[in-house]
């Protein structure tokens, strides 16, 4: 379980949100929603523990995630970014391979057995198993972006968070990696990630995390949340919301 | 994959040694160096231009080749960057300033290895602290600050040459500027071997992070990277490296720019591979330009670091745009 008491996250000293309290439990899905340059990015990395938050309490199965080491967080926590990095000529295995990281000691230089099968696992979850040998610069963005979940799963955590992991995929793809997101959780992995399509994150996400305002404006489920003044509080914007067999699901007013 | 690759590159490289062994201005049978490896208390001519003059020679040319290379891939792939060399951390630039100040003020000759490496070590250190982010180190900082600095040590040694009055000085201080490897002997080998071993052990450790750290300072962290460690790792290994190979043999460009994109081809990015490619190839690399430097206009010599520039640009040029042409 992932617990964050009066968090507060920010870039250098400017704090972008504050008094953060959450819970997420095993094989929960959450969504992390809000405005661009809320903070929602801050806030998964602190999570991961990759950049400290400005202050609060963040723990991992009641243990400080400060306290981890860098390679003990990593054996527990994922964390799936999509911001390309300036790529050399590397294959798509190797980078699913970089995964493998956090479970060899320094001086473990060779791969093992398990190693191989965790990277098959990961490739073959995002359909990408064909190709394994291709490099990643000729690899189209939506290609690149299950490249990363991929390296993502390879790390077999209990915990996957994950940055925009549908943004530059076409809606069958997106779909897809929802889905097996939603599968993960099935199998009691924890899930948190941001995405921007509020009806993506009914479908798919246990509960939704809305920032706004510098600060969390509703942890709930779906239902609690896509509520149209909520939505206009965070994203400025009027929505209507429509109750469909599915759930509830919210599409901004047009204004001719 | 890279099976018989590596054994393959050792191959070349015993082969550039043998070679190099075989170059000089005395022409030796290969027989008689034979006997003479063989034999290395003998007391005749060949045993001591054997083991005095070209075994020395060859040793020091693969160490600086290897040093180079090593340094060279460190720095780009933890940069993301495959136009830096290890010179970038000021090593280079730092001694050659050293080494021609004390030349203007009538230095001795035997102290300017040991003096261009502590130069060249301080600028990097130097280098480093501009650099520094945190707790890491900022690449673009490190480019900036490794330019800058660069640049102005470059500065004062022009000023030195331009007010050096007599033409031995300017000479030497060309000479070094030009690289060689003529006049060094075993004893400077062993000043700097430590600090060589030292600088490869150190590369060895940053190995693993190596690999991660080509996905983005990000996803190294995120897959338990010590990120600021591992840099600090890299930059302490690259200057022990370049300044060891410059105290040897003044400036030997292109070996640290090149070798790790050869390698790359060969044996492909992963650093396990790489690293021990590049040592071999950078090894195999100079010690060929050392006996080519020594034999064409023999009995004087060719610096070694115009030869390789004369080798090195074009060769780069043609990597890199086979690299850029799309598939």
């Amino acid at each position: 379980m992932i617990a964050l008491e009066s968090v507060a996250i920010g870039i250098a000293r400017r704090i972008l949100v504050s008094d953060i309290d959450a819970r997420i439990g095993a094989g929960e899905f959450v969504a992390v929603l809000g405005p661009n340059g809320v903070g929602k990015t801050t806030l998964l990395r602190a999570m991961s523990g990759i950049r400290p938050a400005i202050s609060g309490h963040i723990a991992l199965d009641g243990v400080a995630l400060r306290s981890l080491s860098p390679s003990q967080r990593a054996q527990a926590i994922a964390f799936v970014t999509s911001d390309d990095a300036m790529i050399e000529t590397l294959r798509v295995r190797d980078v699913v391979a970089i995964g493998r990281f956090p479970h060899h000691p320094w001086w473990e230089w060779s791969s093992n057995a398990h190693d191989d099968s965790a990277i098959e696992r990961a490739l073959l979850a995002v359909d990408l198993r064909n190709e394994a040998q291709r490099l990643l610069t000729t690899l189209s963005s939506g290609e690149r972006q299950r490249v990363w979940i991929a390296m993502g799963l390879a790390q077999e955590t209990p915990v996957l968070v994950l940055d925009e992991p549908t943004s530059h995929l076409d809606v069958r793809v997106a779909h897809e990696i929802l889905a097996l997101l939603r599968n993960l959780a099935r199998e009691g992995r924890t899930i948190v990630c941001v995405l921007h399509d509020l009806n993506d994150a009914a479908a798919y996400a246990d509960r939704l995390m809305l920032l706004g305002c510098e600060r969390m404006l509703a942890f709930d489920v779906p239902d609690r949340v896509l509520a149209p003044e909520l939505i206009e509080r965070a994203y400025g914007i009027s929505v209507t919301r429509v109750e469909t067999p599915q759930g509830p699901r919210v599409f901004a007013a047009v204004r001719a | 994959m890279t099976g018989w690759r590596l054994p393959a590159i050792l191959a070349v490289t015993l082969l550039a040694c043998a070679v190099s062994l075989l170059a000089g201005g005395s022409a030796i049978a290969p027989s008689a160096i034979a006997r003479a490896l063989e034999h290395p208390y003998a007391h005749d001519d060949v045993t001591t231009i054997v083991w005095q003059l070209r075994m020395p020679r060859v040793a020091i040319a693969a160490a600086v080749g290897a040093a180079l290379a090593i340094g060279g891939a460190l720095l780009q792939g933890m940069l993301r960057n495959p136009l830096v060399d290890p010179y970038l951390t000021g090593v280079s630039a730092g001694a050659a300033a050293a080494i021609a100040l004390a030349v203007l003020a009538g230095v001795a000759a035997p102290v300017l290895p040991a003096l261009g490496f502590v130069a060249g070590l301080l600028t990097a250190l130097l280098v480093a602290a501009l650099a520094r982010r945190g707790s890491g180190v900022d690449p673009n900082r490190l480019i900036l600050a490794g330019i800058s600095i660069s640049a102005l040590f470059s500065a004062i040694v022009a000023f030195a040459i331009a007010r050096s009055n007599s033409l031995d000085a300017a000479q030497s201080i060309l000479a070094w500027l030009a690289g060689s490897m003529a006049g060094h002997g075993w004893h400077d080998l062993l000043f700097v071997t430590p600090y060589l071993v030292l600088g490869a052990a150190l590369a060895l450790l940053a190995v693993p992070a190596l690999d991660a750290l080509r996905v983005g300072d990000v996803r190294a962290r995120a897959v338990g990277v010590d990120v600021d460690r591992a840099q600090w790792l890299i930059l302490a290994s690259t200057s022990l490296l370049a300044a060891a190979s410059v105290a040897l043999a003044g400036m030997v460009g292109f070996v640290g720019l090149i070798v790790p994109h050869v390698a790359r081809r060969i044996v492909g990015s992963g650093a396990r591979a790489l690293l021990p490619a590049c040592a071999l190839l950078g090894a195999a690399l100079c010690t060929l330009a050392d006996a080519v430097a020594r034999s064409v206009v023999a009995p004087s010599e060719l610096p070694i670091g115009v030869l390789l520039a004369f080798i090195g640009v074009p060769a780069f040029l043609y990597l890199y745009l086979q690299q850029e042409r799309p598939a």
